[in-house]
């Protein structure tokens, strides 16, 4: 199985879709929670959403979930695959930030001193 | 009453094909059935949609049941490959199916796949003929016409791989 690293840096889209796989989802559940948690920066179109489920659950990032109550919709959950991979993710983009967080703020200052 | 018109797009120039369609669309006439350049329009000049069309060979109830969830109506399919999709332009929000350039970069491969391998078989199916060729007036016929299709689809993967590069680009 591939490292978790190997899937990294995530597009915009697959992050927020692997954050809304937190619980199972079907795909319109997704879209409107990363509508949600993205505070509606984040609005993903039906192709779109489709293709990367598709892709994801080839690379064994995510699977379905079997939901009784609605045979018409997929439902799906992340793997364990799937979880190190976000949280992999997540420490990236931390450290991004963190990185740079004292530069900016240097940046900021010189702004504000002529 | 339905209304017919008649026009030929290239599988790349899917995103013209949907701008005509929503224009149409503006003017009152609504695309419902599609079939081999063949165009049927219903009138209703109270309506609008925005037409999208999604390049999609692995369809199931689910991906059907997601672009419904998601506000858009499915039109009708064509050679299972082009599914014919609209919302009202009336509505809210993203009225695009693909919503960032990385994923229409990835249907743009996903054609190209395709069509790469229809090209080849095409290009199989003419070997037989250039083998026995005995000039006879079938075979210059064939041939020409063959050549001829040939020729589409090589600019047609040209344009692709253009638009491919375009987006890989601008990542």
């Amino acid at each position: 199985m591939k490292e978790p690293e190997a899937f990294l840096p995530l597009s915009q889209a697959t992050y927020y879709i692997l954050l809304s796989l937190r619980h199972v989802r079907h795909g319109y559940g997704i879209m409107k929670d990363v509508e949600e948690i993205s505070n509606g920066e984040v609005t993903m179109g039906p192709g779109t959403l489709y293709g990367a489920l598709s892709k994801l659950e080839k690379q064994q990032i995510i699977q379905k979930a079997a939901v009784d109550s609605d045979a018409r919709r997929k439902y799906y959950s992340l793997t364990d695959l799937g979880k190190d991979v976000l949280q992999k993710e997540y420490l990236r983009l931390e450290s991004l930030v963190n990185n740079a967080s004292g530069i900016i703020s240097e940046l900021e200052g010189g702004e504000s001193g002529y | 009453m339905a209304i017919r018109k008649f026009r030929l797009f290239l599988a790349s120039g899917m995103g013209k094909e949907e701008r005509w369609l929503t224009e149409l669309s503006a003017k009152g006439l609504h695309m419902e059935k599609f079939k081999l350049g063949l165009y049927t329009f219903e009138e209703d000049k109270s309506k609008s949609y925005v037409y999208q069309i999604d390049f999609q060979h692995r369809t199931s109830e689910d991906y059907f049941q997601v672009f419904e969830d998601a506000g858009w109506e499915h039109v009708t399919g064509w050679a299972d490959m082009f599914q014919y999709f609209r919302t009202d332009a009336s509505r809210a929000g993203v009225k695009k199916i693909y919503s960032d350039r990385e994923s229409v970069m990835e249907s743009y491969k996903r054609m190209m796949r395709v069509y790469l391998f229809i090209f080849s078989i095409l290009i199989l199916s003419q070997v037989p003929i250039w083998l026995m060729w005995d000039g006879h007036f079938l075979d210059v016929s064939v041939t020409v016409l063959s050549t001829l299709v040939i020729l589409l689809y090589v600019y047609m993967l040209l344009a692709l791989r253009r638009k491919i590069r375009f987006y890989e680009r601008n990542e």
